[in-house]
């Protein structure tokens, strides 16, 4: 087969482009670590959010060194717990639930969002480096105050965090 | 019908326009693919990380 040498050279960029892609949402994946929020968590009753013990009390807990877990219940049209509190230089999980309808947790302009499915825990853990505040957002319409269902993110300079309940 | 004036080979059609054409789109694609991936995803911190599996 005769072909011309400039469709040659258009061919050979095309799949220079399309191994350039997978070559780097592999580097996104392996180099830099950036992950998917599943549905791995186990299920659990939405009406019964009381008798579980990481959303009974909706609370950011620290779990190690510089890590902090926090369980957040969204509902008809809230976050709780609000604000939530960590301090900069962590790595915070963040456990999503809701105990009503389908919500999303945003954390505005940034890549951490996910949606919040009623019977599902969402998982998302996030690196924060600097003291600053974010807001949270609900994306997914979720009734008539959907417009006002809101959270805050305040990321504490690391020598001014003082955990609650913590020595 | 006009009468065919010349008659090339092959190698001899030479669409440079198209060529140009092709490099310009290659290149607005190749700038906007690191662009965004690079400058706008990845600098767009907070990012959900973790391990695949």
């Amino acid at each position: 087969m005769n072909i011309h040498t400039y469709e040659k050279l258009w061919l050979a960029a095309a799949m220079v482009l399309i191994v350039g892609f997978i070559a780097t949402i592999t580097y996104g994946s392996v180099g830099v670590g950036v992950a998917m929020i599943d549905d791995s968590e186990a299920t659990l009753d939405p009406n019964d959010l009381g008798e579980d013990e990481r959303f009974a009390e909706p609370r950011v807990e620290h779990v190690g060194d510089n890590e902090y877990e926090a369980y957040v219940v969204a509902r008809q049209f809230i976050f709780q717990p609000n604000p939530i509190e960590v301090p900069a230089g962590s790595t915070v999980t963040f456990y999503v639930t809701s105990a009503d309808v389908i919500h999303s947790f945003s954390i505005v302009g940034t890549n951490a969002n996910t949606m919040v499915i009623p019977g599902e825990v969402a998982t998302m853990t996030v690196e924060i480096d600097e003291p600053g505040e974010y807001g949270i957002l609900c994306n997914e319409y979720c009734g008539a105050g959907h417009h006002d269902m809101e959270g805050l993110l305040i990321v504490h300079p690391e020598d001014e965090f003082d955990l609650e309940g913590e020595e | 019908m006009t009468e065919l004036e010349r008659e090339i080979g092959h190698d001899e059609y030479d669409p440079i326009g198209t060529l140009a054409l092709i490099a310009v789109y290659s290149a607005i694609l190749v700038v906007m693919w690191l662009f965004m991936y690079f400058v706008e995803f990845l600098g767009n911190d907070l990012t959900v990380v973790g391990v695949i599996g």
